[in-house]
C-alpha cells in the first residue's frame, strides 16, 4: 500500500468521521465528568514505523511518564486503540471521579480504565457505523511507562504501514487530558479504504 | 435564496449541500473552509442561511459566529457540529445561532431546519 493511493479526499473523509466520533466520545466523558471538554482538529496520517515513531516523538514528551492503555479491535475492520495519559492528569481524574485528594494507584488505575472504555468503545463505534460496519474489542490492558518507552514498545511499532489518527481530549478545569491514536495496518488499511470509497461514491451518486 | 457553508471538511460540505439541493434546487452556494473564509463570504453575499461547523482550522466557528452576529443580529446560522455536549449547544444558542444541529446532517434534520428557517 503507497500512500499515494490514500488520497487527499480519503483523508479528508477519515478526518471529518473521526470528528464525529470524537464529538459523540466527548460528550460521553462530558457525561462522566459533569464538565465541558474542548475538541481539536484530528491529526490523520498515512506513515510507516519511522513516521509514527517520530509523530510520537513529537506528539508525546519523553521525560514524563503516561498510563497508556491500548485495546485491539477487528472485524471487518481492524486495529488498535492507544490512549495516553499523563500521570499527572490520570491522577486527576482518580481525584476528580473518586472524590479523594489523594488517590490510591488501583483508584487511578480503574478511573483511568474506565475512561477509555468509553473512549474507545464511543469512538470505534461511531466511526465504524459511520462506514456501515461492526467491530469486536478485545480486553484492553494499562500500563504505566515513560515517554521513552512508549517509543519503544515493540508492539506499538511493529507496522509496516499505518494510519496513524490522532487527536486530544482535553478537560481543562478539571486538569485531564490525553493523547489519542488508533492504529491500522496492512489488509485493514485496503479495506479501509475501499470503505471510504463506498462512502464517498454515494456522496457523489 | 443564497446559502453559506462554512467546514473545513470537503465531505461535510458536499453532503450538507447535496441534502440541501433535495429541497432548494435552485440555492446558490458559498463554500468557505473556515470561520475566517466564512466571515469575508458572510460580509460580501449576506446570505440567508449560514451552515457553520465550530471545529475549525483558522478561526473556529465560535469565533466565526460572533462576528457574523456582530455584523448583522439577524443573521439566520445554523450550527452544524460534531461537539454534541449541551454546553457547546448552550453557548451557540447565546451567541446567537438559530439553531445547533448534530453532525451528520441528513435528509430529516435538513427538512427540519429548513421548515423552521425558509418554509
Amino acid at each position: 500500500m503507497q500512500e499515494s493511493e490514500f488520497s487527499a479526499d480519503h483523508l479528508d473523509v477519515l478526518k471529518e468521521l473521526m470528528n464525529i466520533a470524537m464529538g459523540n466520545a466527548t460528550a460521553s466523558i462530558a457525561d462522566l465528568l459533569q464538565a465541558f471538554g474542548t475538541m481539536h482538529i484530528p491529526y490523520i496520517s498515512v506513515s510507516d514505523m519511522n513516521g509514527l515513531k517520530s509523530f510520537i516523538e513529537e506528539t508525546i514528551p519523553s521525560n514524563q511518564h503516561y498510563y497508556v492503555t491500548k485495546q485491539l479491535f477487528g472485524g471487518m475492520f481492524g486495529g488498535e486503540f492507544i490512549f495516553v495519559m499523563t500521570d499527572k492528569s490520570a491522577a486527576n481524574l482518580g481525584n476528580y471521579l473518586y472524590d479523594i485528594t489523594t488517590p490510591e494507584e488501583e483508584d487511578i488505575l480503574d478511573a483511568v480504565i474506565e475512561l477509555t472504555n468509553i473512549l474507545s468503545a464511543t469512538i470505534i463505534s461511531r466511526l465504524t457505523e459511520e462506514l456501515n460496519i461492526k467491530v469486536q474489542f478485545f480486553v484492553p490492558s494499562t500500563e504505566v511507562m515513560s515517554g521513552n518507552a512508549l517509543i519503544g514498545v515493540e508492539e506499538t511499532l511493529n507496522y509496516h504501514k499505518i494510519i496513524i489518527v490522532s487527536t486530544q481530549m482535553v478537560f481543562q478545569s478539571q486538569n485531564v487530558s490525553g493523547y489519542i491514536f488508533i492504529l491500522t495496518k496492512g489488509e485493514m488499511i485496503e479495506r479501509l479504504r475501499t470503505l471510504i470509497d463506498q462512502k464517498l461514491e454515494e456522496l457523489y451518486a | 435564496m443564497k446559502v453559506l457553508v462554512v467546514d473545513d471538511s470537503k465531505l461535510a460540505r458536499l453532503s450538507l449541500i447535496k441534502t440541501l439541493k433535495e429541497y432548494e434546487p435552485s440555492a446558490q452556494i458559498f463554500e468557505g473552509e473556515n470561520g475566517a473564509v466564512g466571515v469575508e463570504l458572510f460580509k460580501i453575499e449576506h446570505p440567508r442561511i449560514v451552515f457553520l461547523d465550530l471545529t475549525m482550522p483558522v478561526m473556529d466557528g465560535y469565533e466565526a459566529l460572533k462576528l457574523i452576529m456582530e455584523m448583522d443580529p439577524k443573521a439566520q446560522v445554523v450550527v452544524v457540529s460534531a461537539d454534541i455536549q449541551t454546553q457547546a449547544q448552550e453557548r451557540v444558542l447565546q451567541l446567537g445561532a438559530k439553531l445547533m444541529v448534530p453532525k451528520p446532517i441528513n435528509s430529516d434534520k435538513m427538512l427540519g431546519v429548513l421548515q423552521q428557517l425558509v418554509f
